[in-house]
């Protein structure tokens, strides 16, 4: 372990010093305005026909949604995720509690509620994807490994500062998005509070657990799963790192099947045994909200361990592959 | 130039000791605090506690409170129309998705009064039991509480059994739509004196129901009568109200089924519309209309087809 650490310091300046991380936070900085001005127009249509009054607006949504129940041209699995919906907007007003009160504080939340998915995935592949594959590529990898210090010890502080830097990355995205949009919305609103705990049971919401929780710590837990999210897909994309010997084909793959896990994800509610994949199961602040699970029977606990396991098992596969295989040529 | 380059690498290789410490200090309290936000997390959801404080269902007045202002509402002569009941009110079936309420809405625009449209709360298919009971939903009553013209469509699905007719069933017998009347009535009044209550201020149109089946045969004669019947029962209950009236829609209907398919049966639009507006400036004294409005009939162009019911 003594000499470890100099590895990992090694490692984290190499990343600092690579212009790819700076494109994560550019992505940000232009993506997070665009988000923010297409919130501001609906907020001002919105604002036009409801005349800013937001339980005018919700208990609209709640009939619109209420109609589409009664439609036979709205699949089944829309209309249970429709009947969830109503039944939590119907607790929100009936608490007198706005659940899209404007500001930067919630538009943060959803913005990252709905960047789990895809968003952040993809920055954290914008750095993990190369950490070996790209060494591999430009032949530094045979200087790191000509050095006295075992494979495993190599790889592993490139693990940890990648990880080191998934948090960097998950809690700079929080602060650029909270900076940029607040701007625009105002930074109040950390403790307005949202509800949480609503049990999914068949079609029914079961409302005897529901508890409000200050915005902020809604967000916290809400960050904490993206992180683990974000770890998980981490590795995921290192170990195809390990596997691939370019840069490019490995974040082609990692996108392909993050990709095809939201296809699925909207698809998927007939094919059980889909909820065993990793992709299907990145939605975890749903959890947090009271979303209907994508297939019926997945929960948080399970979609913990269906991550718990696919990233363990990439962990393995990485360093077996990368203490055995002939790496140098 | 060279000592230049020389400088710029001395600088960038004494950056490092500096740039590890700030990056691994943030690195480690980031992921603390987002490992803490994790188990907490998991504690949240998979032990949740639930907060006995809240409502968990109608006990609370909250919004309620913050509306008590309906006089100023009403005062400032604007009209705030919102409707709710069936298919009708939500207007399924017609072409360009306003609904009555939108039509009447931008007819009345038309004529100068100052009119939004706050809600629409139609639901496909509704009876007089579901109304009943979304009366008491609290964003039901906040939406009628902030109107001041409370438009309301219901009972069709009561009566002709959400239109089965029209999927290929056997035609309900006269007896079969006569039985329903009586419980249905009673339903409307209390829909209507619950609608009072909430909002006792507003000026509330009930739309009258007509045959839906004046082209089907042997639907022809018990479907006149039933639906005659029950608007004779809706207007004794509206007449002993004051701000309450039936809007007849019965008489509109009589020879413009026929023309078109079964499926789609057209409403003149335009004609139901100018009857609300008449309805509405009948009242003006109270809620300060535009002088000089007149309220002639429109007999224009025909607006077809607005799906009856389902």
């Amino acid at each position: 372990m003594s000499n470890i650490m100099p590895l990992i310091r090694n490692e984290t300046i190499k990343m600092v010093k690579k212009k790819r991380l700076y494109i994560i936070f550019i992505v940000l900085a232009i993506l997070v305005p665009m988000f923010t001005y297409a919130q501001m127009k609906s907020a001002e249509n919105n604002r036009d026909k409801f005349g800013g009054d937001w339980r005018l607006e919700l208990q609209q949504a709640i009939t619109d949604n209420q109609n589409s129940l009664g439609s036979d041209r709205v699949p089944e699995e829309y209309k249970k995720y429709r009947t969830v919906y109503i039944q939590q907007m119907q607790y929100y007003l009936e608490n007198d509690i706005n659940p899209k009160e404007p500001g930067g504080v919630t538009f943060t939340r959803e913005f990252m509620n709905n960047a789990v998915g895809l968003f952040i995935p993809l920055l954290i592949m914008a750095i993990a994807s190369d950490l070996v594959s790209g060494e591999r590529t430009t032949g530094t990898i045979k200087m790191l490994l000509t050095r006295p210090v075992k494979r495993w010890k190599v790889l592993l502080s490139k693990l940890i500062t990648l990880i080191m830097f998934v948090s960097i990355i998950v809690v700079s995205a929080y602060i650029i998005c909270y900076g940029i949009s607040g701007a625009v919305f105002g930074y109040k609103g950390f403790n307005m509070p949202i509800f949480t705990g609503f049990k999914v049971v068949g079609t029914d919401v079961d409302m005897s657990a529901v508890h409000a929780v200050d915005q902020w710590l809604y967000m916290l837990m809400q960050a904490g799963l993206i992180w683990f999210v974000s770890v998980i897909v981490a590795m995921l994309a290192f170990m195809v790192s390990v596997l691939v010997r370019s840069t490019a084909a490995s974040i082609v793959i990692m996108m392909a099947a993050l990709i095809a896990g939201t296809i699925l994800t909207s698809m998927a509610a007939s094919w059980q045994s889909a909820k065993y994949l990793f992709m299907v199961n990145l939605e975890l602040p749903d959890y947090l909200s009271g979303g209907l699970p994508p297939i019926e029977g997945m929960n948080l606990g399970f979609s913990l361990i269906v991550l718990s396991v696919w990233g363990v098992a990439s962990l393995i596969v990485s360093f077996l592959v990368f203490t055995k295989r002939d790496i140098l040529n | 130039m060279s000592g230049d380059v020389m400088m710029k690498k001395k600088i960038s290789l004494d950056s490092s000791p500096w740039i590890w410490r700030t990056v691994s200090t943030v690195s480690i309290l980031a992921t603390l605090l987002l490992l803490f936000g994790f188990g907490y997390a998991i504690k949240d959801v998979i032990f949740p506690e639930g907060d006995s404080a809240l409502s968990t269902g109608q006990e609370t007045t909250a919004p309620t409170n913050n509306i008590e202002n309906e006089t100023a509402v009403v005062e400032d002569g604007k009209i705030r129309m919102a409707v709710i009941g069936d298919s009708l009110a939500r207007g399924t079936g017609d072409d360009e998705g306003l609904g009555f309420v939108r039509r009447a809405g931008n007819l009345l625009k038309d004529k100068g009064y100052d009119v939004q449209v706050l809600n629409n709360l139609g639901v496909n298919g509704l009876r007089t039991d579901a109304l009943l009971e979304k009366l008491d939903e609290q964003g039901v009553r906040y939406v009628l509480q902030q109107s001041n013209f409370i438009l309301l469509s219901i009972g069709a699905n009561d009566l002709f059994q959400g239109g089965q007719v029209l999927q290929g069933e056997d035609p309900p017998t006269a007896e079969q739509l006569a039985a329903a009347l009586p419980e249905t009535s009673k339903r409307l009044q209390e829909i209507l004196k619950k609608v009072k209550e909430i909002n006792p201020n507003a000026q509330i149109a009930y739309i009258g129901l007509y045959n839906p089946f004046g082209d089907v045969k042997e639907l022809e004669k018990p479907g006149n009568a039933v639906v005659a019947a029950w608007n004779d029962a809706a207007l004794a209950i509206l007449n002993n109200e004051d701000k309450m009236t039936l809007v007849p829609t019965f008489d509109l209907f009589e020879n413009h089924l026929g023309s078109i398919s079964l499926q789609i049966i057209s409403i003149p639009m335009d004609k139901v519309m100018s009857r609300l507006q008449f309805e509405l400036h009948r009242n003006s004294r109270r809620i300060h209309l535009q002088k000089g409005a007149e309220n002639k009939w429109q007999s224009s162009s025909m607006i077809p087809s607005c799906l009856y019911s389902i």
